[in-house]
């Protein structure tokens, strides 16, 4: 019998708001022809985690630690710069865990594209509320109503630096599409939060909860120059915070006028693009080539 | 021939910058110096100081006793009189400060100290600790410091504040004095260390004639003529230089001591020249939010293929566990450098420790095949580091190089070919896929080890779960047995790859063993020639590999034995418990010390003695201040 080498068994539940990130996935990868030879896609912990292993074509996968996809995220970007480093994430790992790493990346604005699959609930655990359920709320899985409030997304984003901020709705895998592609050829630190319903364990944000509410933002988010950013930012804080009776999808904030990490990099190291740590030659047939003489010098005292 | 000299001095005084002057003074005139840094948590105010053994041989060690003690405080003379042999060069103005007046220094150490006045009969003024040293036949000598500044400020009209950093600047004038007369070796070293800063080689030219004008010459040392180069280096700067000889490209780090100076060095020096390529190449430094970011990223830099590390110590080490377990899953070659100290918390921030060595060895969750390489002494850094990154990509998994905090923060002069020697790279199996969409990153082989490809060039995944050739999850438990098996039989690449020597240092011949690890080793090796004297020979087994574990060549060299003598730095004595496990040899004797200083060499040589002659089973050393 012959094995079939092309797809992984999917074993996400019928249903799952994954599989429209999935498509959305696929679909943005195909029309930016990216292949493993010029893209990674770089995974968490949970459903979402094994989002890599689930994608048709060929690309490579890093299917890290909880919470710690960012951080081999950016090593990844760091030592090759020329690979375009999508990583997706849930709400809990992003949120919760890995918060720390999601601050931190906005101050870095390396270009790495970070998309959140935001179902409120840690699903494969059995539901247990994540970081973004409202406080008060209580799905099926959990014993008694969230006693947390939620973070949002969004705003904490725009105020750790991310320069591309958005959302959409797993389910509108045409938008997903265009929202990920946009955000992987950002250059400086992405974010797609992408509304999901879990079929399993959220019974009360589901597929017709969200359809009733969200719509689409008309604002123009862009920064075109400095003196609009404080503007910018506020715009797309306020909308931010429409929640719950309305819930807009769209890009909320783009700012490609912040330098990326790697051209801050470049100030230190003036050929880094030209020749990053991927790509240079540490040996000759088995022999050191890095000359030391002078930083040994510097310490010699006779 | 052996001198002694230890300057202290509150931290944040200069007196880190006075024992380098003072060092490459010492170098000029021909000698070798070993240099012990002790220094607390703090930024400014508490007592720090430089322990520093000079001699016409190399040196590995400090004493417990001092010839002369060099101070510009009444802190230093309280905390180390009891140490001095020779000479105490002091601040005549302090002659009425009592030791009950020094806030800083800690009141249990105060009560110790005083007691030992007290019960000579004496007060507890620093003129009082001159009467007890003059009993002992040790020379005060006193210097007006207040007046020599005044004389300085008046002279080049500077601010006192900043003339006040060269106020140790008299006491190593002094210093330096007292052993030699070619005061030439001094202002050499200073006009190299100052150089290009007119103002503070001025200064520190005029306080340096101050101190060596006050003193009259009493150690006549003579000039040696040097046959080579020499470099005065610190156990951080030695790791740094190893780790880019040997070809790091990536280094992530969150700030902790004693680990962080070896990230800065390498990123003030991020462009490194390399033969035969006209560009320099640049190194990337990261500056992480945490240990977790820390070895995670490092992680996902060598997935691309750059030599990727970590540096940190205890605490950072901890958090870095789970990603040290996702590397060994993944089969990631990754180097970190710990930087071990006093444990367990914060426990010693800026003191030394071997108490983490269990900790290293079972780092992160699940059983893999891992490097566990620990450094005795400046020399072997350089190398180990080299080492310790061939051995990770050989064997395609995570790699720990253990440098304690006082070979980190201890200084020697080396001639430059006893560490900077021609080293080998061994990238291990490397491979750019001819047909990357059908690439198995984990493939079954022989020997354990997968054809490795790099991000970009094929089609790969990787994954905490246990995964399949491919990459993908996968729990068959068929599969299962088969990866699990791969992960650890690969260990014997490295196995291989070392030498005997690299695997265990083994010096001396005796039926008296003592079996050490790290830095205790530079106290066995000067004690053994002390030793010499009272015609205890005794052998040295430093195990210089903790994984893969030498049990042939321990088991052979430790058969018929009298004594097998553990000697660490640590309580439980960690080193001789592994070899336990891994030979079923137990140690007959301890000596053990913990209390977060370095062994000593005069102290270990009486305990040995002890530990020979009376077969005592324990002892427990704690010298140092």
């Amino acid at each position: 019998m012959e094995a079939n080498k092309e797809i992984e068994f999917n074993d996400w539940c019928v249903g799952c708001g994954d599989f429209g990130i999935l498509r959305g996935m696929e679909a943005a990868l195909r029309e930016l022809k990216l292949d493993f030879t010029d893209a990674v896609l770089v995974s968490g912990i949970g459903c979402s985690g094994k989002l890599p292993h689930f994608v048709s074509g060929p690309i490579s996968g890093v299917h890290t630690l909880h919470g710690r996809a960012l951080a081999f995220a950016l090593g990844i970007k760091l030592a090759n710069p020329g690979l375009k480093v999508i990583v997706n994430a849930g709400d809990g790992d992003t949120f919760g865990i890995g918060v720390g790493h999601f601050v931190s990346a906005g101050r870095r604005n390396a270009s790495i594209a970070l998309v959140v699959h935001d179902n409120r609930v840690y699903g494969l655990t059995k539901g247990q509320a994540s970081p973004t359920m409202p406080l008060g709320e209580r799905t099926k899985s959990l014993p008694k109503p969230n006693i947390n409030g939620p973070i949002n997304p969004i705003a904490l984003a725009i105020s750790s630096g991310y320069t591309f901020v958005a959302r959409s709705f797993a389910y509108d895998t045409s938008m997903t599409k265009e929202l990920i592609k946009q955000a992987v050829t950002h250059r400086g630190m992405a974010l797609v939060d992408v509304l999901q319903p879990c079929p399993t364990y959220n019974d009360i944000n589901t597929n017709e909860w969200y359809r009733e509410r969200i719509y689409a933002l008309e604002d123009d988010p862009e920064v075109h120059n400095e003196s609009e950013t404080l503007a910018k930012m506020t715009q797309a804080l306020k909308n931010a915070y429409i929640e719950e009776e309305k819930i807009p999808l769209g890009i909320f904030y783009k700012n490609e006028l912040v330098p990326t990490y790697e051209e801050r990099i470049k100030s230190n190291i003036p050929n880094y693009m030209e020749n990053y740590p991927a790509m240079q030659k540490i040996e000759d047939n088995g022999l050191a080539i890095t000359e030391l003489d002078k930083l040994i010098d510097a310490r010699t005292v006779i | 021939m052996r001198v002694r000299w230890l300057i202290g001095g509150a931290q944040g005084t200069g007196v880190d910058t006075a024992a380098n002057v003072f060092g490459a003074a010492v170098a000029r005139a021909g000698y070798y110096l070993f240099g012990s840094r002790e220094y607390f948590s703090n930024i400014k105010g508490r007592h720090s100081y430089f322990n520093v053994v000079i001699s016409d041989k190399v040196q590995f060690s400090i004493d417990s006793k001092v010839d002369i003690l060099a101070t510009f405080d009444a802190e230093t003379i309280f905390q180390h009189f009891d140490d001095v042999t020779g000479y105490l060069i002091y601040d005549k103005a302090q002659e009425q400060t009592g030791i009950d007046k020094i806030r800083s220094l800690e009141f249990g150490i105060a009560k110790r100290q005083a007691a030992i006045l007290e019960k000579a009969g004496l007060g507890i003024t620093v003129a009082d600790v001159i009467k007890y040293l003059s009993d002992k036949g040790v020379k005060a000598v006193p210097i007006n410091y207040g007046p020599l500044m005044k004389d300085i400020i008046n002279q080049l009209k500077i601010d006192p504040f900043v003339a006040e950093r060269a106020r140790n600047m008299i006491c190593i004038g002094a210093s330096f004095s007292l052993l030699c007369s070619n005061l030439d070796h001094l202002s050499g070293a200073i006009e190299q260390i100052f150089a290009g800063k007119q103002k503070f080689l001025e200064l520190n030219k005029l306080a340096a004639t101050a101190g060596t004008n006050a003193v009259t010459n009493a150690y006549s040392l003579k000039d040696i003529k040097a046959s080579g180069r020499r470099a005065q280096l610190d156990g951080n700067t030695i790791s740094a230089l190893g780790k880019l000889y040997g070809g790091l490209r990536f280094q992530s780090y969150y700030p902790i001591t004693p680990a962080s100076d070896e990230s800065t060095y390498i990123e003030t020096n991020q462009l490194v020249a390399v033969k035969s390529e006209g560009e320099k190449q640049g190194v990337i430094v990261v500056q992480t939010e945490d240990e977790l970011a820390a070895i995670n990223s490092a992680v996902g830099a060598s997935l691309t293929g750059a030599r990727s590390a970590t540096a940190t110590s205890g605490p950072g080490f901890s958090l870095m566990n789970e990603g040290i377990s996702w590397a060994g899953m993944n089969e990631v070659p990754v180097l970190v450098t710990y930087y071990m100290r006093g444990s367990p918390a914060t426990g010693l921030p800026t003191r030394s420790g071997q108490s983490d060595l269990k900790l290293a060895l079972n780092a992160g969750h699940g059983e893999f095949a891992r490097i566990v390489i620990a450094s005795g002494e400046h020399a072997e850094i350089f190398n180990d580091a080299i080492t310790a990154m061939n051995l990770a990509e050989l064997c395609q998994t995570p790699a720990v190089h253990i440098i304690e905090k006082t070979l980190a923060n201890s200084y020697s002069i080396m001639d430059r070919e006893s560490f900077f020697t021609d080293a080998r790279i061994e990238r291990g199996k490397i491979v750019y896929p001819e047909d990357p969409e059908n690439y198995k990153r984990f493939e079954i082989t022989p020997d354990g080890v997968s054809p490795r490809a790099f991000l970009g060039h094929a089609q790969m995944y990787y994954t905490g779960d246990e995964h399949d050739e491919r990459g993908h999850i996968a729990e068959d438990p068929f599969n299962r047995t088969a990866m699990y098996e791969k992960r650890i039989k690969k260990l014997k690449q490295a196995e291989n790859y070392l030498t005997e020597k690299q695997k265990a240092n083994i010096i001396g011949t005796g039926s008296t063993v003592l079996l050490t690890w790290g830095s205790p080793k530079g106290a066995i090796i000067d004690a053994m020639e002390l030793l010499k004297d009272d015609g205890i020979d005794i052998e040295m087994v430093q195990v210089r590999v903790f994984s893969p574990y030498p049990s042939e060549l321990l088991k052979k060299t430790l058969a018929g034995k009298k004594q097998i003598v553990a000697v660490e730095n640590n309580r439980n004595a960690q080193g001789a418990e592994i070899m336990t496990e891994q030979t079923g040899i137990m140690p007959t004797n301890y000596i053990l010390k913990w209390n977060g200083r370095p062994m000593a060499r005069d102290e270990l040589a009486d305990a040995i003695k002890d530990v020979v002659r009376n077969n005592t089973k324990m002892v427990v050393l704690n010298g140092g201040k």
